[in-house]
């Protein structure tokens, strides 16, 4: 079985198909659901099976409050879903309901468009290379607080996540406040030349399932 | 936010960054994953395996070392 999402115990997937085909299934539990389908199929996990996953999880989310998966969790057996639903539902259902009517958005941003060398130099001298990127990762801790305190009014939770050649973090926000923080995010990337700023989302909220390792917002 | 002319086209980082979040984050269930990829059953009984980004794998396993 392929796992997609956690939902409320009596909430209902809708008539969608999942990633092999088969209509998605609720297997429920006092306190929480496990949206599934039902398949034995290997997956081959390709770039456009998660892309499919994707699609899946972010259609379902615009229905029904949901903490997604995982991508790609299998379970043997019904048995085995409910094993780990009756686990963790208790902490599942608290998890939904503070997550209620909220969205994740991920701001990427960088401030110079050298800042992902981290100071690469033709001369590639040890002691230069060991400064430039001291600087880089300084500069990167400051715009990680200014961004923080930016979308601070906005955000219940904020997470950084790992960076990928920009600094990125993720958000957790009520739908209703999406434009404004993006608002606020198109305002700082415009005060200083050379920034650059993106805002994705909102997605569910992939980043905040659990209630650990999160700035308070 | 940007436009075509800039440097990260938006629906290109959104494609990023939501499959970064599919594979990186939501719900980790402690039960077995089972994966194939390129017909190679990845697989056996007892493995506990989640699919991650890379540099979120070589974190764990850095802070798995220090706390051995």
């Amino acid at each position: 079985m392929l796992l997609y999402a956690v939902v409320a115990a009596d909430a209902n997937a809708p008539e969608t198909r999942g990633l092999h085909g088969h209509l998605l299934e609720t297997i429920r539990g006092e306190l929480a659901a496990i949206i599934v389908e039902e398949c034995s199929e290997r997956l081959s996990a390709t770039s456009e099976e998660s892309r499919a996953f994707a699609k899946i999880i972010c259609d379902l989310a615009t229905t029904i409050s949901m903490l997604p998966i995982r991508f790609a969790t299998m379970l043997p057996t019904r048995s085995a879903v409910l094993s780990e639903l009756q686990a963790n539902e208790a902490t599942w259902r608290r998890r939904l309901a503070e997550l209620d009517g909220l969205s994740e958005v991920v701001i990427r941003a960088q401030e110079a468009e050298t800042d992902h060398e981290f100071g690469a130099t033709p001369d590639g001298a040890g002691t230069t290379y060991l400064v430039n990127r001291a600087a880089v990762i300084r500069r990167q801790e400051a715009s990680i607080a200014e961004i923080t305190e930016l979308v601070r009014p906005w955000s219940r939770e904020i997470k950084v996540l790992p960076p990928q050649q920009a600094i990125r973090l993720a958000c957790l926000v009520a739908d209703a406040d999406v434009p404004q923080l993006r608002d606020a995010v198109k305002t700082w990337q415009q005060t200083r030349s050379g920034r650059q700023a993106v805002v994705s989302g909102p997605w569910p909220v992939f980043s905040f399932v659990g209630d650990q390792e999160a700035v308070s917002g | 936010m940007s436009d075509a002319t800039e440097k990260w086209p938006d629906t290109q980082v959104a494609l990023v960054d939501l499959i970064d979040r599919v594979i990186g984050g939501g719900v980790v269930i402690t039960g077995d994953v089972v994966l194939g990829i390129a017909g190679v059953d990845l697989v056996y009984l007892g493995l506990r395996l989640v699919l991650a980004p890379a540099h979120e794998v070589d974190q764990s396993i850095v802070l798995g070392r220090r706390s051995a």
